[in-house]
């Protein structure tokens, strides 16, 4: 499937902005079901330099700073991206056990498997705690394949939970989340990350977008879009595999990654610091994904 | 134990050494250790008395030097840095197995700094365990893969290291981040000198100047092709612990010292903002936690950053020493795994050893540490102010618990380490020599293939005999270090000889406007302080004697008190209440320093301005800063207690020293930018002062007995009575005050001699090339300044002849000299001082609606 996505996203400040320094995670990544086939990154003033580099986890990450003074910010990304089905389907049914997976996390010496703990850990926005522990509990019995815990955890995350826009935003603690069972996708896939770390396993934190479908019969709307975010969990000696916990499903050809990390905060699609801009800051962000 | 110091009876210097440690000075047997020898011998022969003199002596050079460390709890922020005047005598056998290890362990913590922002084999080849690293807080993935130029990647290292009971030495923590001590023990070293100057002459010892020649020269080859490189140190400001070292620093090896303020990212450079222009900036020598310096990539608040620093980092258009993320190797859980670690780079073991650690993170260590936890000291994985290592022994029954507890719900954030009681040294105090727990970091620095060691190093000791923890924020106490040499040593100076061609030498550190702004406000205050003592003076001089002085004049008076400081409401608004019974408000004007303008506040405010420009302060100055404090402190008391009687007396002594200050400044400041700042802070300030003062007491028109006490009040204040006797023995009356207070361009304390003194300095600052022939703001409102004063009718001003209750000319001209005067500094701030608002984060994106 070939997707062309335009994600476009647009800071307006109170006051003139004499400086500023930039991050973005926008540009898709290759992955083993995805390529990222071109990408265009347009800054509005035009920055005095743009660096594309690859980040600590192989995201691809774009510096720009702007040094004239100015009263808003653009950024505009236009990607194409061909995405395929997985080809490594997950064993959920035959997969190794979570006991014999918790076993070989504590055991192996193959670098995969050493590497993989890191996301076993805690990281800034995501902390195991008992709460979310005694959550995810009932889907990880011992006997039962990894994997198949994990789809378990991700369809109990969407009967458990409503979708409710207006609920959270990116400091809402995830007790907070558990607690009133509502949120949106990125809390979700915070949420399943948490339950599945404090069962002991590594799992981490995807950003990307969702190819959203017109009700039958109707035309798609341009920039109804928006960025998605799902989360991936790694079974020893099967590798890592993505859920979406909003959708109820395992990630697939309509799933496009641009990048994953321990948690939002390693791959937010725009950060930076600014000098000057005044007491309020508005942003608008469109993002259309289409087929093509 | 017999007393081995005791030459002769009356000059004993009894020394009983420590139980069940090693004794540095003593052996088993009770004798004094070979290289002991000399040392004791000449420190018996002082004697005590003589001993306590030059400890005394030693004190008062290091407050001299404005020597200090903050303590964070302490309520007055500095401390005079501790030195004990008797040091560790190493000889230089012993020294030479200590720098084997210690530059072997430099080595190998390089190793593992570029492993582990590099390939991470310890992890893949399971030498490490990989919570060990990612679940460290100081290991900081944006550095991943950041390379400085050269061999080394780790600049400055650093070791702290004890002597165990059985005599062999081992190392309690390994410092990476920002190594501190350094010029404490070469400030260390320069008092010692100086005090026991012939005994430390006869000692051969090792000097240090060569680590820090070492030091620069590694700095300079961080920027590869640059022929003078632009060397910074960035500091987090004055209110850290250690700023005394980083000033020092910069000093010692002639670099500018910044604050992260004076530097910004611009065009792909880090800059430094200085007042002829921004600086591009080569290598940045950094006291501020890698964590806190960026707040694009690393922690997002931070405002002791540089917005963009990593990036230009990772481009290789400035290089940061020690690197950023260096501090993942002051991970105490490498000790517990450094022996793997150590075959794994080296093929062999460390030859100097770690002291025996156990990682709570780990099953089998954790049940050791359980159930022999009493033998233990608990630090957390990551430094933070409020978890601090825990000697379990001294806790108590609820403390262990709760220690339990918190291991427990984290088991990976702790280790425990083997208490080792420390060897002890002599400390001198009232009582004599008693034996302290011991303490000695050594530096090690990068140096083409290899590293080099400071010979020498800063040792502590602890508070009290028998105690294995010794930490400066638990006031320990400091003592030079003396690696014995084995013959004499040659001299070696700091500055490298300018023989061969193409030598790289750093540029002449420039000034950053921060700094320049801080002169300028403290030639403010500490005028604005002395005219307000002046002016104090003159009022309990006038208000004091025996006769009673009119009651209108000291009313005019007292409110001139008042406009002059700023101090409203006061007497102007304050009722009559508070004018008939002054006191307290007096009082309140100097000694308040809560009260904006008051005396006090003023010479705070002058303090906090002298700590942030000290590398540019000589330590005659500083000397003279200190009796400043002193005096302020001290005048609370005096002050109080003299009110009843004389009490402008209590004043004199502070007048005296702020005299001196700019006496001092005047005499040996270099008449660069940095003078010139201050210089015309001091005259805006005279000039509005006395016009403040002038137009208080001088506008109303009052009966000629009552208007000369008012004369006479400002003569005395202004410094300008006995130059007036002198010249007009007929009596007072205004237009002969005028003539002398305010156009007479010979006397230093006219109105007229500031601002003529303004307008050659702002005539000599740097400017940006201009075609414009129109003036630019400060030379115009200082150009009508001067003309207006030169160009008034002294006649007109007093209003001789004329009736009127209010000479409207002087006040008309007062009020709009003063205008021009606040415009002149306003602008003079606006083109050279940095204003800019600090850094903010953009705005996070509300999550996305899917």
């Amino acid at each position: 499937m070939l997707y062309r996505i335009v994600h476009k996203t647009r800071y307006q400040y109170r006051t003139p902005v004499r400086q500023g320094i930039n991050i973005a995670h926008m540009l898709p990544r290759d992955t083993r079901r995805q390529q990222c086939r071109s990408a265009t990154f347009r800054v509005t003033p035009t920055p005095v330099s743009t660096r594309e580099r690859l980040d600590y986890f192989g995201n691809r990450v774009c510096h720009f700073s702007i040094e004239e003074s100015h009263d808003s910010l653009q950024v505009a990304v236009e990607s194409l991206v061909d995405v395929s089905p997985d080809p490594v389907m997950p064993e959920l049914d035959l997969g190794s056990s979570c006991q014999r997976a918790l076993a070989t996390l504590r055991e192996s010496t193959d670098p995969e498997v050493l590497l993989a703990r890191e996301f076993v850990l805690d990281s800034p926005l995501v902390a195991a705690t008992a709460a979310l522990r005694d959550y995810a509990a009932p889907s990880f019995e011992p006997g039962r394949p990894l994997l198949s815990a994990v789809r378990d955890l991700t369809q109990r995350i969407f009967v458990d939970f409503r979708y409710d826009p207006g609920f959270s935003d990116v400091t809402t603690p995830l007790d907070k989340v558990l607690a009133h069972r509502r949120g949106v996708c990125q809390d979700f896939a915070h949420l399943a990350v948490a339950c599945v770390r404090a069962m002991g396993y590594p799992a981490r934190y995807v950003s990307g977008y969702l190819e959203t479908r017109p009700p039958p019969g109707q035309a798609k709307l341009v920039g109804t879009d928006a960025s998605h975010a799902w989360f991936a969990v790694f079974s020893p000696g099967e590798g890592w595999f993505e859920f979406d916990p909003t959708n109820d499903k395992l990630a697939g050809d309509q799933h496009i990654i641009t990048a994953w990390g321990r948690d939002y905060g390693d791959v937010p699609p725009l950060r930076g610091i600014i000098f000057g801009g005044g007491a309020t800051q508005q942003l608008q962000v469109s993002v259309d994904v289409q087929r093509l | 134990m017999s007393s081995p110091l005791k030459p002769e009876p009356e000059r004993t210097l009894d020394y009983h050494p420590g139980a069940g440690c090693h004794d540095e000075v003593v052996d088993a047997a009770g004798a004094v250790r070979p290289p002991w020898r000399y040392l004791v011998d000449s420190l018996a022969g002082l004697g005590h008395a003589e001993l306590a003199e030059r400890r005394k002596k030693a004190m008062r050079i290091l407050r001299d030097d404005g020597a200090t460390y903050n303590i964070y709890s302490a309520a007055q922020m500095d401390r005079t840095w501790p030195l004990d005047p008797v040091p560790w005598v190493i000889d230089s056998e012993e020294w030479s197995l200590i720098e084997a290890g210690l530059l072997e362990r430099a080595e190998l913590f390089n190793f593992i700094l570029q492993d582990i922002y590099g390939p991470r084999e310890l992890i893949k080849r399971h030498i490490l365990p990989p919570e060990a690293l990612f679940g460290h807080k100081g290991f900081l993935r944006p550095c991943d893969g950041i390379r400085l130029p050269g061999e080394h990647q780790l600049v400055v290292y650093a070791a702290d290291m004890v002597r165990r009971p059985d005599g062999t030495m081992c190392v309690l923590t390994d410092r990476a981040q920002a190594p501190s001590g350094a010029c404490y023990a070469l400030e260390n070293r320069t008092v010692m000198s100086r005090v026991f100057p012939s005994l430390f002459r006869d000692s051969h010892v090792h000097r240090l100047a060569l680590f820090f020649q070492n030091l620069r020269q590694k700095l300079m080859d961080l920027a590869p092709g640059v022929a003078s490189p632009r060397i910074v140190v960035l500091t987090p400001g004055p209110y850290n612990e250690t700023y005394f070292e980083h000033a020092y620093l910069a000093n010692y090896l002639g670099f500018s010292l910044v604050q992260s303020g004076d530097l910004e990212v611009r065009n792909g450079c880090v800059c430094m903002k200085s007042l002829d222009g921004l600086k591009r900036v080569d290598v940045i020598l950094r006291r501020v936690d890698d964590i806190f310096c960026d707040p694009v990539e690393l922690k997002s608040d931070s405002q002791l950053g540089i917005p963009g620093l990593l990036q230009v980092v990772r481009d290789g258009r400035v290089a940061v020493a020690n690197p950023l993320g260096s501090g993942v190797l002051e991970n105490p859980v490498l000790l517990r795994y450094l022996p793997a670690i150590s075959n794994h780079f080296l093929g062999r073991q460390l030859r100097l050893n770690s002291v025996a650690t156990w990682w709570c993170g780990d099953d089998g260590d954790f049940a050791h540490v359980v159930s022999n936890l009493d033998r233990m000291v608990v630090k957390p994985v990551f430094r933070t102010a409020e978890d601090q290592t825990a000697v379990v022994s001294e806790l108590d029954d609820r403390q262990r618990q709760a220690l339990l507890a918190r291991i427990r719900a984290n088991p990976a954030g702790f280790v425990a380490q083997e208490c080792v009681l420390p060897s002890h040294l002599p400390a001198f105090g009232d009582q004599g020599l008693s034996p302290r727990p011991a303490v000695l970091r050594a530096y090690g620095v990068a140096s083409e293939a290899s590293y080099r060691l400071m010979p020498g190093g800063l040792t502590r000791i602890g508070t009290r005999e028998g105690g294995v923890v010794v930490s400066n924020q638990a006031g320990s106490v400091s003592k030079d270090t003396w690696v014995l040499a084995s013959e004499p040593e040659k001299q070696v100076s700091l500055w490298p000889r300018r023989s061969g061609e193409g030598a790289p030498a750093s540029e002449p550190s420039a000034l950053p406007s921060r700094v320049v702004e801080n002169l300028f406000w403290m030639g403010r205050y500490a005028e604005r302080a002395e005219s307000g003592l002046r002016l104090m003076r003159t009022v309990f001089l006038q208000t004091g004697g025996i006769n009673p002085i009119p009651d209108s004049a000291r009313r005019l008076l007292l409110q001139a008190v008042t406009q002059l400081t700023a101090t409203y409401p006061g007497f102007v608004r304050g009722g009559e209440a508070m004018l008939a019974d002054p006191d307290e408000e007096l009082l309140a004007v100097i000694l308040d320093r809560k009260r904006a303008g008051s005396v006090r506040s003023c010479i705070v405010s002058m303090l906090g301005c002298a700590e942030e420009s000290r590398e540019l302060l000589s330590s005659d100055t500083q000397r003279i800063i200190n009796d400043i404090r002193d005096q302020m402190a001290g005048l609370e008391h005096s002050l109080r207690t003299e009110m009843a009687s004389a009490p402008e007396e209590a004043l004199a002594p502070l007048v005296s020293s702020l005299l001196a200050l700019s006496g001092l400044i005047h005499e040996s400041m270099t008449r660069g930018l940095g003078w010139r700042f201050m210089d015309m802070g001091r005259r805006l300030e005279r000039a509005m002062q006395t016009i403040t003062l002038s137009r208080a007491i001088l506008v109303s028109r009052l009966p000629e007995s009552e208007e000369n006490v008012l004369l006479e009040s400002l003569l005395m204040t202004v410094e300008a009575l006995i130059s007036y006797r002198r010249r007009h023995r007929a009596g007072l009356d205004l237009e002969s005050v005028l003539e002398l207070t305010l156009i007479d361009s010979a006397n230093p304390r006219s109105i007229l001699f500031q601002l003529e003194q303004l307008q050659v300095h702002i005539e000599c600052l740097p400017r940006e090339l201009s075609m414009s022939r129109e003036l630019a703001g400060e030379k115009r409102t200082i150009l009508e300044a001067v003309s207006l004063v030169k160009l008034s009718v002294l006649a007109e001003l007093a209003g001789t002849g004329s009736g009127e209750a209010i000479r409207t000319a002087l006040d008309q001209l007062f009020s709009r000299l003063y205008h021009l005067l606040g415009e002149t500094s306003s602008a003079i701030g606006k083109r050279y001082f940095a204003h800019a608002a600090g850094p903010r984060q953009l705005l996070s994106p509300q999550w996305q609606v899917d």
